[in-house]
């Protein structure tokens, strides 16, 4: 670039040298070695001019024009050897040739200027076109951003080059020649639009964007691309940088649905072997506790089943924990009545309610909420579980349920020893158990955590408020139904 | 029904042995198949009272197996499986079987079940109805024979069951409970999701226009009727 600077001024004045000394060289031929009349002098003279302007340019071709003149004038024009013309005609033929000469160079050039512009749009063309099949094979957006870069200066022979990817705020600079174009620049071209091009043309930025919607800008550094151009090649940038984009996408989407399949096929696979080895055991063990009539051994049989079937809730508890944290709940939702979940749960579980007073509160105007009928029975569930393991027996229950704006809140609330308030906090999270009962009554600490898992895959939410000493209200909030009720 | 003849079909050869020992103790004949495939195969040649079938095995799965069997047979299967969705159940019923228990089950409740299948002797109910005609649909109770618009209907025995016991209230509304013991068994009440599976197959096999049912209703909250059109 910088040789390139200094040596222009030079050339021009050799190629001014070079097209006076061609003139000369002309004439001193014409003159000393081969005797001609002025005419043939005159229509050669043209001819060089002619080359002189298409080759180097106008300049060169009126310096020989010029030359040629004062040459013909002082060699071949009567009275020669002088710079002045006897006959009138000879100013006319001397004119002709001055005219002929400038407008025959004018026209060359003309031509030749035609010639190296078409040339040089069809060498961005083609490099455009390089360019748009290099962006075809990069992949992901952090990786095409960079080879955006580097393809630039590769097909365009642009020194240096520079790309702001709005999306994140990331800049792609190929070198540190690109630091005459600031980030504050890149970003306000790719937010404003409007692109900034330098009158010497030593920095370009132009705005990258796609239907509207900016993706960022590109900067150049001592480029000569035409306005044209630049525009193009962000339109090729900005289609390459969304088409990595979709491609990205479009994976990311892929990897989390095969993830989400293979994690449900290892959680059906592993509740199978770990239900298998249980199915063997209980069978055999509930077999042999309906033959057996001795007490002791029906004692220790008992004791095996008990814990089969405690190792059986501790799986079907773990597993659906896995679930909900693998976001694999998928509730069936329909317009149920809580009443009937109510009813269902009470129904299901007689056995472990028995002796307990379960008062209800439920309103009859309550609307119809918007759940999986199986899975809230199962939250009520343990809400009433719950209740009972933390409850003096013979102590009642209460199930109540009221609207609160476009939710159904349902409470279940005991009169038990309530839970202390630094504990208050924790009982939802995972094997948490209370510290006063972690040794009296059996559990997994799982159980609210699923149902919290449940509520919220419900878009609902889960909370506790106990008084200690008084009691414990566990209370959940679901969405209502709020489509056209078909029965 | 002692002596009677079951077929365990489960892939986990442990959960074979101990089928086989608590239920040859129980006074049952037992033979076994490792897969669905073999199941069909044993099935013909067996000829078993009742059928156990797990429902997730290699090759051919419990479900294809129980459709085949129930294709040419109305023997009672009851299907066990490690899977308690409600989803997996109606796929079961679905498929032709007469009752779930979900992996692992206490030996008591699975006799009770056995025997409850087994136990269905035709003509169980006293006194019921004989028949009923009425424009497009025939029912000879005691023949067993349904014929719906002059052609000739196969019902299963849960299904022929069901459909008795609600012809012989008369139009009066029978509560999911009291059918379902009817059908099922004492044992049964809270099944309600059963119900609603064969009444739906009922209707596919006897309602001119299953999806707006004439005979079978369903009254809501309640139970199902048989409607008997009134004569124009």
């Amino acid at each position: 670039m910088i040789t390139k600077r200094v040596s222009r001024p030079l050339r021009v004045t050799c190629r001014l040298l070079g097209s006076v000394a061609l003139v000369a060289a002309i004439i001193f031929v014409y003159y000393r070695l081969v005797p001609v009349n002025s005419l043939t002098v005159a229509l050669t003279l043209v001819l060089a001019i002619l080359g002189i302007a298409t080759w180097w340019g106008f300049t060169e071709s009126i310096a020989a024009a010029v030359a040629g003149v004062l040459g013909l004038n002082y060699f071949f024009l009567p009275p020669i050897g002088e710079f002045t013309i006897s006959d009138p005609e000879n100013w006319v033929a001397l004119a002709v040739f001055l005219v002929t000469a400038i407008t025959a160079s004018e026209l060359s050039v003309r031509a030749r200027r035609r010639a190296a512009e078409a040339i040089a749009r069809s060498r961005e063309v083609e490099r455009l076109y390089a360019l748009g099949q290099a962006l075809l094979l990069s992949g992901s957006v952090r990786t095409a951003a960079r080879e955006i870069v580097n393809s630039i200066i590769r097909t365009f022979e642009i020194p240096a080059a520079v790309f702001f990817a709005q999306s994140n705020g990331e800049f792609f600079r190929s070198d540190e020649r690109t630091t005459s174009i600031s980030d504050e620049q890149l970003r306000r071209v790719a937010e404003t639009g409007d692109p900034l091009i330098d009158a010497d043309g030593q920095i370009a930025v132009v705005p990258v964007r796609l239907g509207g919607h900016s993706i960022g800008s590109l900067g150049f550094a001592g480029c000569t691309l035409s306005t044209a151009a630049l525009h193009a090649l962000a339109n090729l940038v900005a289609i390459g940088i969304e088409r990595a984009r979709s491609i990205d996408e479009a994976n990311k989407a892929e990897a989390a649905r095969q993830s989400e399949v293979l994690k449900a096929t290892l959680l059906d696979a592993l509740a199978h072997d770990l239900k298998t080895p249980l199915t063997s055991i209980k069978g055999a063990v509930t077999h042999l506790l309906a033959k057996r009539r001795d007490a002791e051994e029906k004692e220790l049989l008992t004791i095996a089943n008990e814990e089969a079937d405690r190792l059986n809730r501790l799986v079907v508890e773990v597993l659906e924990m896995a679930r909900i944290e693998a976001s694999k709940l998928h509730p069936d939702r329909a317009p149920h009545s809580i009443d009937d979940i109510v009813e269902a749960t009470l129904k299901a579980h007689e056995e472990s309610l028995k002796g307990r007073e379960v008062r209800l509160q439920i309103p009859e105007s309550l609307p119809a909420a918007d759940v999986d009928f199986e899975f809230i029975q199962q939250v009520l569930k343990q809400l009433l579980d719950n209740s009972v393991k933390y409850s003096r027996p013979g102590t009642p229950v209460v199930i109540s349920a009221e609207l609160a704006g476009e939710r159904i809140v349902i409470s279940v609330a005991d009169q038990g020893q309530g839970i202390p308030v630094g504990e208050q906090h924790k009982i939802f999270d995972k094997f948490y158990r209370g510290l006063t009962w972690r040794d009296k009554v059996p559990g997994t600490g799982l159980g609210l955590s699923i149902a919290k898992g449940i509520v919220e895959a419900h878009g609902g939410k889960i909370w506790v408020s106990s008084e200690p000493g008084k009691g414990t209200v566990i209370s959940f909030a679901v969405p209502i139904f709020k489509g056209e009720l078909v029965r | 029904m002692s002596g009677a003849k079951i077929l365990v079909v489960d892939d986990e050869p442990q959960i074979r042995r101990m089928m086989r020992a608590t239920l040859t103790s129980s006074g049952y004949q037992v033979d076994e198949a490792k897969t669905g495939e073999e199941a069909l195969e044993t099935f013909r040649t067996f000829l078993p009272d009742l059928v156990l079938l797990d429902l997730n095995m290699p090759g051919m799965g419990g479900l294809e197996a129980c459709r085949s069997m129930r294709e040419g047979s109305d023997v009672p299967i009851i299907i066990l499986t490690v899977r308690n969705a409600e989803k997996e159940k109606v796929e079961a019923l679905d498929a032709g079987a007469d009752d779930y228990v979900s992996k692992p089950f206490g030996m008591q409740e699975l006799m009770a079940r056995i025997r409850a299948a087994l136990r269905r002797a035709p003509g169980s109910l006293q006194g019921g109805p004989h028949g009923f005609a009425s424009d497009d649909l025939e029912i000879d109770f005691d023949q067993r024979r349904v014929r719906v618009q002059e052609k000739s209907v196969r019902l299963t025995p849960k299904e022929f069951e069901l459909l008795r016991h609600l012809v012989a209230h008369g139009g009066k509304p029978v509560p999911h409970r009291e059918l379902l013991q009817a059908v099922w068994g004492p044992d049964y009440g809270d099944e309600t999701d059963y119900l609603r599976v064969f009444i739906n197959h009922l209707r596919r096999k006897i309602e001119p226009d299953p999806s707006r049912p004439k005979y079978v209703l369903t009254e809501p909250w309640v139970g199902y009727r048989f409607a008997i059109p009134e004569d124009p």
